[in-house]
């Protein structure tokens, strides 16, 4: 009999800004900054659909995500370590700075891809 | 003597036009009037990428007549936002980017393409040619029309909070956009509900008395026959 396994799981170390730390586990399938919500983490977002980059942070050391259903993500922002947690699933346990906008912007600047400013 | 409370221009020297009372105000009651002010370009360049990309959506809405009005009012009402926050920006003493291609570049929301059509991966026209000629479906073009609708929402919402009791005309223009665009997003459910899953879920929402009417926006009567 076919039985169907439980999605995996990941461990994602949510570093802030004040440098506080947070843990959080989160299935495959599901979005980590909505993973984060749910377990009361509030973290910045607006257009909820990878573009506006404000829900960005970056990802420590190595790591697997998918950022398939971002609306616009680039090659250069992955090699970069920037991770769009709106729209991301984990692939491997992450550690991710948070509140990476700036961060992530300057750094489209630097290779001349668009970004909005706000 | 008693100095009211708000009334003195310390910050504004008396005939300096460098400065504006206007401006300063905000920033003193706690306002970071730059990042408003990026905000409010990165929401006018999705206000007007919208109005540019709904043109599209409708023209391929061909033989739905229904579906075509009502885009039509979101349309049109999309432009009045771009038209009513283009005078604020300047106002607090922003700009538009002067080049077209930097500001739709820096749009808040993502582009509302034809459904199947990605500008970053794909090349332009013979995409969009290769869509319209298998037809696109109109429960996708809704789909899309509801998501855009969706993240003006969310970037209206955010510059309602951001001005709140601080910016009394920022709020107020913020809101009036902000009501028509939860106003679409009503409509685009109720759309996409029956013509993708024979469900119905009623905007609640008597029809525009003329396309893209903007009641709130254009402080217009609403229609009431």
């Amino acid at each position: 009999m076919m039985t169907e396994s439980a999605p995996k799981e990941h461990q994602i170390r949510l570093i802030f800004p004040d440098a506080m730390e947070k843990t959080i586990s989160v299935h495959e399938d599901e979005l980590v900054l909505l993973a984060a919500f749910r377990k009361g983490i509030d973290l910045p977002s607006m257009c909820l659909q990878g573009w506006c980059l404000t829900c960005a942070g970056r990802v420590e050391g190595q790591g697997a995500w998918d950022q398939s259903a971002a609306r616009r993500y680039f090659e250069e922002d992955r090699e970069s370590g920037f991770i769009l947690l709106c729209t991301a699933k984990a692939r491997s346990d992450l550690v991710v700075r948070t509140h990476q906008r700036e961060a992530m912007r300057d750094e489209r600047d630097r290779q001349g891809l668009p970004a909005p400013r706000g | 003597m008693a100095t009211k409370k708000h009334a003195s221009d310390s910050v504004v020297k008396r005939a300096d036009l460098t400065k504006r009372v206007g401006v300063e105000q905000i920033r003193a009651r706690g306002v970071n009037v730059e990042h408003l002010l990026e905000l409010l370009v990165d929401a006018a360049g999705a206000e007007f990428t919208t109005y540019y990309y709904y043109t599209i959506l409708r023209m391929n809405l061909a033989g739905k007549e229904d579906y075509k009005e009502i885009c039509e009012d979101a349309r049109l009402e999309d432009r009045a936002h771009f038209e009513l926050i283009t005078p604020r920006i300047y106002e607090l003493g922003g700009k538009l980017p002067s080049d077209i291609r930097v500001f739709a570049d820096r749009a808040g929301c993502p582009d509302a393409f034809l459904p199947g059509y990605s500008g970053v991966t794909e090349k332009g026209v013979q995409t969009v040619e290769k869509i319209q000629q298998q037809s696109v479906k109109a429960a996708d073009i809704l789909e899309v029309l509801l998501e855009a609708e969706r993240c003006a929402i969310r970037t209206w919402s955010e510059i309602c909070d951001l001005t709140f009791g601080k910016d009394p005309r920022t709020y107020d223009m913020a809101a009036r956009i902000l009501n028509e665009e939860v106003e679409h997003e009503a409509w685009f459910i109720e759309l996409l509900s029956m013509e993708r899953d024979g469900v119905s879920r009623p905007s609640g929402h008597f029809r525009r008395g003329d396309p893209g009417d903007a009641p709130y926006s254009k402080n217009r009567g609403f229609y009431n026959p």
